[in-house]
């Protein structure tokens, strides 16, 4: 990096908040995604305020360097592996919370992990519904701009929809407010469809190519307090199917429902059932794991009593066993990482989102790119919201045979065009759907003229999308 | 315009669904705005696709003819005035409507209005549970243009939140298609947030500036049946305030709820009292009217309970007039030309949104403004959303009278400063917020390079986005 | 130390997804509240905390990294207190990696290692006093201890080095529990910063000879004051040199039990005091000892504990182990000073713990931030009381 760009990024931060030494570079050479090369940055710089990213992304510009935003550093999909002679930003020091009651929101600095955030509002009694399952360390900033989903999206969608606003610093450095916040004179974020057009979305899922997010003002809810767990099984993939869709389409919305596929839930049981205390059970060629929750008891019991009779309308039953769903919720903060460690294999994951009436179109896919490739792996997934299924495909090898994790990456590929084709969607653009995406050329060059636009230089994020040459 | 581009218009759509008569051209010079300039286009073209529409845009670009595009005509704040010169875009052929039971959605051509679609979802027990109160006339893509709020609100937020993909004609011609829809193989609308950024919002509330919006997706919920309507009083406006912010945060399903100063409610009871039957009543300072629903009666019971609790704690009472909200409910696809009918006047209107705390603000500032100006006017608001309220200033003025229509405009347009100093925020840029726009520059500076770079010629819809 | 075999070692530092679960995580449900105390005291880049430390271990161990005095900082910058240990879902333990990693990179140089290494073989103790003064506390004792006894009060260096309060009440508490006790002539150094720093073979061959002169007093039962000799003589010679001990207790769980039995009776404090209690890492994470400190505080009338938050097996370090304190003791002393600031919040007059390595770096981040807050042994307290 050209010597006179780290004496200005030195000035802006302070000497010991920058660093160009091999070892630092090398442990920002790659993030929680296994299998993906990773690559060294140029430097590496510790902001401390939304007024030093905005300098920091200046000098950027000036000298053309590629800036790679990252926080919590758990993204499993290649989101924030550099690019080469880059300069990341690491957005853990903004970690200031605001919270505005009357508002009914809070805005977090992009420092602020979910786990943060909870035990800040914990204390006023209220929460943040949703959260990732890499929650202890995913920064809330981050989860916006790779639009994530995780417990509690089966009732409230994806975090995109408790969004109310973002600070974002440009390309060029400027900083601007999105949502009510747009107004200085607001109180607050209390909501997100103010001045329009929705600039807001132009942030969620854009993985910092089009501006670094330094706060996100966020929806809050009263804290829960009434849950039930209960699991439920069914004879084959079209009943299970319909069980999702009664249950939403009546109202019935669960904070945490999953279908497993029998020999699914028989693996996760090998590895996680004692911890959680499940009993052994012959489960059912297919069982949904549920979590109720409503504010109030009255409420819950009216929904128990909906759910029970919805799946037996639909030749279900209800299997009476509370410890899976149970597990899930309460262990949701730590979940990511407990489910997928026990067995030692490093993975590759392909996150999309289906619609619950085609859920069998994913789990074929995955299956057959398994046995086409003889590659261990499975498929499970969750209810994200009004009508779609969160699935997370795992493919894995072991991490010390490169010619398996070949393997591996080109059947992601694979698997990647086989979902799109089957009508299923990414959350979020990424490199590997790029084959698949031939046939959305207007939208991705739609994309492509307001990245360039707002980012001439090309500094943001630039490999991050897969988006077309001029 | 010329000859030769008009003939070239008539080869896209067919002469039949082009004109260029006076008489035609001034029945689109207006919409339902009043006490506002009116311009006379051009040429108005009624196209049948996206493809009609996509020609109509690149011809448009050729010749640099600035397009208003245009559905339901019934917006209240100038969106669809046309520019002189230019060439109004009517959508009301697209006429499309396609069900996803399994989806849980409903794709809609630009054409179609609420009370459509809603007769066309009643059959299968579905609805859309929000629309706005010109919901007979307004289309669901006019509305998501305008990005509107209304009645449904308050559970459902403003009709943004409701949306799951849109098909847009850029400005330059090509038809993308947002949300997962853009996948070519889905198997219809089922989620917004895919192939993020989100595309989505970019065209919600944009006014027609940024493209043309042909078709909209939208999610449908099964039909709610179990209702309740009740009228809460408080003697202070904070406790009022905070009865609004509660039932949000106990999750009291509530549909609509609108917050009422006695005066204001003396008035509508003037204009509307005996058609709905509302008794005579000495109302307390501030009413809350309100429509629960749930689809269960067991919960809807269960609201009934906390809603009542909630009042109570607060040092409210619940009234037992249950006819106002009944009426607001039920006739809620009609309620905006009636309540605005009676009195005989016209009106300019200034939508805007306050969190509940600030709808004290709101309140005062129309106060000022009538009484500086003197004029008519009022406003009340509704919930409309997790912590906002939609307020809906109106101002009225003689339609004969000039002199006191000027008076409106003036009142208005600082009316606009004055809110938006109180920190309210408008759901989309109409003109009128322009000057107050220049508080934030860069805000607006990066909807410009949007709108450059999307429309370089600057043709669709010219300065309705605080004039950039 | 048995011989190390690499590929285990690689594949176990794989078993690291690099979630950065150790870094920061916030977890009010299972009581986490930050996992790494260098993480948040220092400017906080990767390596910093465990996730990093594992890629640059790796990099080191392939040779893509070289092995350069600034290339190894991250892995001796770890009190490898094994608070990441303890949230990591994966299975392996990276407190447990980082340790033998040094061990099998501790030709890379550095300096501070090499020099507490020397101390301790040739002195037998890390600090510079040497070990003549190690008996100098038993002088302001007010009667006599013999060197052979069934139960046997091994000091520790810092204790009898540093701070004679702790020997001087460990010694009073036994003699008012009429407990006959001995210490060593020439008390050896357990090794534990040995261990730490990555000198197993050096810590071996000490062990050895300590397990020795242990025996040839006599002692059923060594009675010790520090956590890490605890950690070491009761756990790391059995497990890493198969070394076969007498009973080690701790001060604490000692006295806890002469409490119990009625051996030791205890006057109320002259004033009501409130107190909080510092779990070490190798007393608490390590050996799973949270009640023994606990209850005696408890038992101790006119005293009222409250709790830090995180405790026991979340606890934050207090900055002094693995070696930091000498390696880098600047940031060893704001960690402790974190702590000390934390305890300040509660209100209370003194900071407890019952490692006296811990005690001897809270006084340091006492000074540091200037605070008016007591930092004592629970022994100290419980003298108080007899």
């Amino acid at each position: 990096m050209d010597p006179q760009a780290l004496d200005q990024l030195r000035e802006i931060v302070g000497d010991e908040y920058i660093s160009t030494r091999k070892d630092v570079l090398l442990s920002y050479s790659s993030s929680a995604s296994t299998g993906y090369d990773s690559q060294m940055p140029a430097a590496v710089v510790r902001p401390a305020s939304t007024q030093e990213v905005s300098e920091i992304v200046k000098v950027a510009n000036k000298f053309k360097i590629p800036v790679i935003p990252r926080s919590g550093g758990s993204s499993l999909q290649g989101e924030v592996i550099p690019s080469p002679e880059s300069l990341v930003i690491d957005l853990l020091r903004l970690e200031e919370i605001k919270l505005y009651k009357d508002l009914r929101s809070v805005t977090v600095g992009a420092g602020v992990t979910f786990g943060a955030l909870d035990k800040f509002l914990k204390v006023h009694d209220l929460w943040v519904p949703v959260s990732p399952e890499s929650a202890l360390v995913c920064t809330v900033a981050g989860n916006v701009a790779v639009n994530g989903a995780g417990p509690g999206s089966s009732r409230y969608g994806c975090v995109g929809e408790l969004v109310l606003g973002l600070e974002v610093v440009l390309p060029d450095g400027r900083v601007i407010n999105t949502g009510s916040e747009a107004n200085p004179h607001a109180p607050g974020p209390f909501l997100r469809y103010a001045f329009g057009p929705d600039l807001t979305g132009l942030f969620i899922g854009s993985l910092g190519s089009l501006g670094i997010i330094t706060k996100v003002s966020i929806k809050t809810f009263r804290r829960m307090h009434h849950f039930y767990y209960d699991t439920y099984g069914f004879p084959d993939m079209p009943s299970v199917e319909r069980f999702l869709i009664e249950l939403k389409q009546n109202e019935v919305h669960p904070l945490f429902a999953s279908i497993y596929e029998g020999r699914i839930l028989q693996f996760f049981m090998d590895m996680l059932g004692e911890e959680y205390g499940i009993p052994k059970h012959q489960w059912p060629p297919l069982t949904v794991s549920m979590t109720l929750g409503r504010m109030r008891d009255d409420l819950l019991q009216s929904d128990i009593r909906m759910v029970k009779k919805i799946c037996e309308e639909i030749d279900g039953h209800v299997i009476g066993i509370s410890e899976l769903p149970r597990g899930e919720w309460e262990d949701r903060m730590r979940v990511f990482v407990r489910s997928s460690y026990v067995h030692g294999w490093h993975w590759r994951i392909l996150y999309h989102h289906q619609t619950p009436a085609n859920w069998h179109k994913s789990v074929d896919a995955i299956w057959e790119i398994m046995d086409k490739h003889g590659l261990l792996g499975h498929t499970a997934g969750f209810l994200s919201g009004h009508s779609s299924y969160n699935f997370y495909p795992h493919l894995y090898f072991f991490p010390d045979d490169p010619e398996e994790e070949q393997k591996v990456r080109a059947a992601h590929k694979e698997l990647s065009r086989l979902l799109l084709k089957s009508g299923a969607v990414p959350f979020k653009l990424s490199q590997y759907w790029t084959d698949g995406l031939a046939e959305m050329k207007p939208y991705l060059e739609l994309i492509r003229i307001i990245k360039d636009r707002l980012d001439p230089n090309g500094i943001m994020h630039p490999e991050v999308l897969p988006i077309p040459e001029e | 315009m010329d000859a030769s581009i008009i003939k070239q218009i008539e080869d896209i759509v067919g002469p039949e669904y082009v004109s260029t008569r006076e008489d035609v051209l001034l029945t689109y010079s207006s919409s339902a705005s009043m006490i506002c300039d009116t311009a006379k286009p051009d040429v108005v073209v009624r196209p049948r696709t996206a493809e009609e529409v996509s020609k109509l845009l690149k011809l448009a670009n050729k010749y640099r003819i600035p397009v208003t595009t245009r559905s339901g005509g019934s917006s209240l704040q100038e969106e669809v005035i046309p520019h002189s010169g230019g060439m109004i875009i009517e959508m009301m052929r697209f006429t499309d409507i396609k069900l996803f039971e399994d989806l849980r959605s409903v794709k809609v051509g630009a054409g179609i209005t609420f009370g459509q679609l809603d007769k066309f979802l009643l059959e299968h027990d579905l609805w859309l549970p929000m629309c706005p109160e010109s919901a007979l006339v307004a289309t669901v893509v006019g509305n998501v243009a305008v990005n509107g709020a209304g009645p449904g609100s308050s559970v459902y937020g403003s009709i943004a939140e409701l949306v799951l993909g849109m098909e847009v004609v850029l400005p330059n011609g090509e038809i993308i298609q947002t949300g997962s829809e853009a996948n070519p193989h889905a198997p219809g609308p089922f989620l917004r947030y895919a192939f993020g950024p989100d595309l989505t919002g970019l065209f919600i509330g944009s006014l027609g500036a940024f493209g043309v919006i042909t078709s909209v997706s939208m999610k449908t919920f099964k039909r709610m049946k179990h209702f309740h309507h009740e009228t809460y009083g408080f003697h202070s406006i904070d406790a009022a305030e905070r009865f609004l912010l509660e039932i949000q945060e106990h999750e009291i399903h509530t549909v609509f709820a609108s917050l009422y100063e006695d005066r204001v409610l003396d008035l509508f009871m003037s204009m509307l009292g005996d058609e709905y039957g509302i008794p005579e009543y000495e109302w307390p300072l501030r009413t809350v009217s309100m429509t629960i629903g749930r689809l269960r009666e067991d919960e809807l019971n269960s609201d009934i309970e906390m809603a009542k609790k909630i009042c109570e704690d607060l040092g409210g009472y619940v009234i037992g007039i249950t006819e106002l909200p009944k009426g607001e409910w039920e006739l809620k696809m009609w309620t905006f030309v009636r309540a605005c009918y009676v009195h005989g006047w016209h009106w300019r209107t200034l939508y805007h949104h306050q969190p509940p705390s600030g709808n004290r603000k709101s309140v005062e500032k129309i106060w000022e403004v009538m009484d500086e100006y003197g004029f008519l006017g009022h406003t009340a608001g509704f919930l409309s959303g997790h912590a906002s309220m939609n307020m809906y200033p109106h101002l009225y003025a003689d339609p004969e009278d000039p002199e006191e229509q000027q008076k409106i405009r003036d009142g208005h347009q600082d009316l606009a400063r004055r809110l938006f100093k109180t920190g309210a925020v408008p759901f989309k840029l109409a003109p009128y917020w322009k000057d107050i726009l220049q508080e934030i520059p860069d805000y607006m500076d990066l909807l410009r390079m949007i709108k450059e770079v999307l429309d370089p010629n600057g043709i669709m819809n010219p300065g309705v986005l605080g004039g950039i | 130390m048995p011989t190390i075999d690499m590929e285990e070692l690689i594949e176990e530092l794989m078993q690291c997804r690099r979630c950065g679960i150790c870094r920061n995580a916030v977890y009010d449900d299972m009581g986490f509240d930050g996992v790494c105390p260098i993480w948040r005291n220092s400017t906080g880049f990767e390596p910093d905390f465990m996730r990093g430390k594992i890629i640059i271990a790796l990099a080191l161990l392939s040779g893509e990294l070289e092995k350069t005095a600034e290339n190894v900082k991250a892995l001796f910058q770890c009190t490898l207190c094994g608070n990441c240990t303890e949230i990591c879902a994966a299975s392996f333990d990276p407190k447990e990696a980082m340790e033998t990693v040094r061990y099998v990179l501790n030709d890379a140089p550095n300096p501070v290692r090499d020099t507490l290494a020397k101390r301790v073989i040739d002195t037998n103790t890390p600090y510079e006093e040497g070990q003549e003064i190690k008996q100098n506390w038993l002088n302001e004792l007010d009667f006599e201890v013999p060197n052979q006894s069934d139960v046997v009060y091994f000091v520790g260096c810092t204790a009898a080095t540093k701070l004679h309060q702790i020997p001087i009440a460990t010694a009073k508490i036994l003699q008012a529990a009429n407990v006959e006790f001995a210490v060593m002539e020439n008390e050896p150094c357990c090794g534990s910063v040995l261990l730490r720093t990555g000198r197993a073979d050096e810590a071996e061959e000490n062990a050895l000879t300590v397990a020795e002169s242990i025996k040839s007093t006599g002692a059923k039962r060594v009675v010790v004051s520090c956590a890490g000799c605890l950690k070491t003589l009761r756990k790391d010679y059995a497990e890493k040199f198969g070394i076969e001990m007498p009973e080690i207790v701790h001060i604490v769980e000692f006295a806890q039990k002469l409490i119990e039995s009625g051996d030791l009776n205890l006057k109320p404090l002259e004033n009501s005091t409130k107190v909080t209690y510092h779990d070490p890492c190798h007393m608490g994470r390590e050996l799973n000892v949270y009640d023994a400190p606990r209850s005696i505080l408890e038992s101790i009338p006119n005293l009222e504990l409250v709790e830090m938050h995180p405790n026991r097996a979340q606890a934050l370090c207090c900055g002094a182990g693995g070696g930091l304190r000498s390696y880098d003791s600047e940031l060893a002393k704001k960690i402790a000073a974190e702590r000390v600031r934390h305890a300040e919040t509660l209100d209370v007059s003194a900071l407890t713990s019952a490692c006296p390595f811990c005690e001897l770096n809270f006084v340091s981040g006492s000074k540091k931030e200037e605070s008016e807050i007591e930092v004592l042994d629970i022994v100290e307290l419980l003298s108080r009381c007899l």
